[in-house]
């Protein structure tokens, strides 16, 4: 009600910028980093960054910004996925063992390994919205269980992916993988003004609420679950596509990076705010960190230091601008 | 369901009535059935002297899930377990050098380290406004960082050093035939046992978890005790560290990972309500036994890592939906 009352005497564009204030801060930091990025690439390489760097930069950052859209669609019902590493790696080492030289076989087994990731989202969402279980606890325990069946499956790193597959999703030698970032923000808005998409925010927002204006609020959070699963299967086909081959343990830092990058994506952790273009954004912006710190040299070891700052750091900038814009409007 | 009630005696009802005192003793049901099965399994499981190993085992967990206890009974989670506890081990190896007479202050220096980096995610959580698992998360990555930049990826040269003599006996010996190891964690039991039932700080702890805005409309000063419970984790993860790096003698990369997953577990096990406000740390204890026991058993049954990794996962879930099922009961 209060945007309605008070629309009269806040301007407009204040208003869409406190509702996507997550959102704006996601660009600021994707555009900062950037800047920061050339700056460092320029002054230790002595020329601009170029389509090179562009295109490794998207395919390493794909299997991110996959597993992230799954931790957002989880997050969004006020869940979260501690499991979406273990679906990772089990669909990484499925991957890596079956495809071959026959590309139908090999569109089948794409289909059959999404099917893995729904099935093991979908473990996941019986147990929270049925079980009535804490989805933190059940998503540490199935992540167990999926990076033992990721061991079972492909016990030492190898197998291998075929070069058209892996041209195909992270082409190495031209940028195409910026397509499928293209379509996954299309996807996104077309989502969020689905039945389903539109359901997943209500129950973050209020489950009790949305049940009582006819939301089905269970089979919603199954469904958030299960399509979590499927965007975490193809972060898995992603990774052994561009790596091209399987690990069945490389998958395990996408359960917290993904956090990560729906944190910086101004998605709020309790649910019912945010937008995966955010976490698309937040994906990006780990990844030129990370780039920013290898080319200033930072000792690797320090990696993870600067990492954890600046996530504490973007929080807080998060929540003070947020803070800032509320009071005004 | 209450129809089907089984009319118990008094006396059970006065002791056990309470849904988390029965999970207490479902926990400590569960650990004395495992070891039942892994006798059977392979005879001598039991013995007093296997037995007293596994103990040893729990009671890394055990103080891990000390603090892990702490920080859940507010409703909160502490992720930086894993790197704050293998800081720990390092710094005490190389503050000690392995110098019996470095042993105190480096001690002190390891606790006082695990309790400021508690407190820095409290000031973070309960201060300014961080979500605990973004905080404890980032912590954990700060820790790793600095841990393995400081020690240059274990490669210094004061990291290679063991711990002094005095803290390995103190993981290794024993007194009037029980080791020491056991006896501090007896110990540690009767603290925090103490801290959370009989003191207002433990009263405020359940207080705020139960509802931290009525415990702070009561006059609870929730800000301050939300963070010395973060730093009681620090705490608790450092004194792990000691321990392990007493047990095994030096200290190596990596040796804090498994303690993320089995401190929840432990606590969740020993019926430590998740969401807050309920629950006691006895029932961690037996969590944490069940839970070394049960991994003991499947090594006895030479089940290759992943099936490990895999039928601990579905016990989990299984004791999950049986104490949620109890929980719809009530």
């Amino acid at each position: 009600m209060a945007p309605l009352s008070s629309s009269r005497r806040t301007p407009l564009w204040r208003h869409v910028l406190v509702q996507n204030a997550g959102l704006v801060l996601a660009v600021g930091m994707l555009v900062a980093a950037l800047v920061a990025y050339v700056a460092v690439y320029l002054a230790t390489q002595h020329r601009l960054p170029g389509g090179f760097e562009l295109t490794s930069t998207v395919n390493n950052t794909m299997p991110l910004v996959l597993a992230g859209v799954a931790q957002t669609l989880v997050v969004l019902t006020r869940g979260l996925d501690l499991s979406v590493g273990g679906v990772v790696d089990l669909t990484n080492a499925v991957t890596a063992i079956t495809l071959g030289d026959s590309p139908a076989r090999n569109a089948l087994w794409t289909v059959l390994i999404l099917l893995i990731g729904a099935a093991c989202g979908l473990l996941n969402g019986l147990l929270v919205a049925v079980g009535r279980l804490q989805p933190i606890l059940v998503t540490l325990a199935t992540l167990s269980i999926f990076q033992g069946l990721a061991v079972r499956v492909l016990p030492q790193p190898g197998g291998q992916v075929p070069e058209g597959y892996t041209a195909l999703l992270a082409n190495p030698a031209a940028p195409t993988s910026l397509f499928y970032v293209l379509l996954l923000a299309v996807l996104w808005l077309l989502f969020r003004r689905s039945r389903l998409g539109i359901d997943i925010i209500a129950v973050g927002n209020d489950a009790q609420a949305s049940e009582a204006h006819g939301i089905r609020v269970r089979r919603t959070r199954i469904l958030a679950y299960t399509l979590g699963g499927v965007f975490s299967a193809a972060a898995g086909i992603f990774l052994a596509a561009n790596s091209t081959a399987g690990d069945a343990t490389t998958g395990n830092t996408y359960t917290l990076t993904s956090i990560v990058a729906v944190v910086l994506g101004g998605v709020n952790l309790f649910g019912g705010r945010g937008s995966a273009i955010g976490t698309i954004l937040g994906a990006f912006v780990t990844t030129m960190i990370v780039n920013v710190l290898f080319f200033a040299h930072i000792d690797p070891l320090y990696q993870n230091f600067y990492e954890g700052l600046f996530l504490v750091a973007a929080v807080l900038l998060a929540g003070g601008i947020g803070r800032l814009l509320g009071r005004r409007a | 369901m209450s129809g089907a009630r089984v009319s118990r005696p008094a006396w059970f009802e006065s002791v056990w009535g309470s849904t988390e005192r029965r999970r207490i003793l479902y926990a400590a049901i569960a650990a004395v059935l495992l070891f039942v099965v892994g006798d059977l399994v392979r005879p001598g499981f039991a013995s007093l002297r296997s037995i007293e190993a596994v103990l040893v085992v729990a009671s890394f967990v055990g103080l891990v899930a000390a603090g892990q206890t702490f920080v859940i009974l507010i409703g909160g989670i502490d992720l930086s377990v894993p790197w704050v506890l293998n800081a720990a081990a390092i710094l005490l190896a190389t503050s000690s050098l392995g110098h019996n007479d470095r042993a105190p202050l480096a001690v002190a220096l390891t606790l006082g380290m695990g309790a400021l980096v508690g407190i820095c995610n409290g000031i973070g959580i309960a201060l300014l406004g961080i979500p605990a698992v973004v905080m404890t998360l980032a912590m954990n990555g700060i820790m790793e960082g600095l841990t393995l930049g400081l020690s240059s990826g274990l490669t210094c040269s004061s990291c290679a050093s063991y711990a002094p003599p005095v803290v390995q006996a103190a993981a290794h010996a024993r007194l009037l035939g029980i080791p020491v190891m056991l006896l501090i964690w007896l110990a540690v039991i009767a603290v925090v046992s103490v801290l959370l039932t009989l003191t207002r700080f433990g009263r405020s702890t359940y207080a705020i978890g139960n509802n931290a805005r009525a415990s702070f409309l009561a006059g609870l000063n929730v800000e301050a005790t939300s963070v010395a419970l973060y730093g009681l984790s620090g705490f608790f993860a450092a004194l792990a560290g000691i321990a392990l790096v007493g047990f095994g003698g030096q200290a190596s990369l990596g040796i804090g990972d498994p303690y993320l997953f089995q401190s929840i577990a432990a606590v969740v096990i020993g019926g430590v309500y998740i969401l807050g406000g309920r629950g006691h740390y006895l029932g961690a204890v037996f969590g944490s036994i069940t839970l070394v026991a049960l991994i003991s058993v499947l090594m006895a049954l030479n089940m290759p890592e992943y099936g490990r990794s895999i039928i601990y996962g579905v016990i989990i879930l299984l004791l999950l939906l049986l104490y949620g099922r109890e929980a719809g009961e009530s």
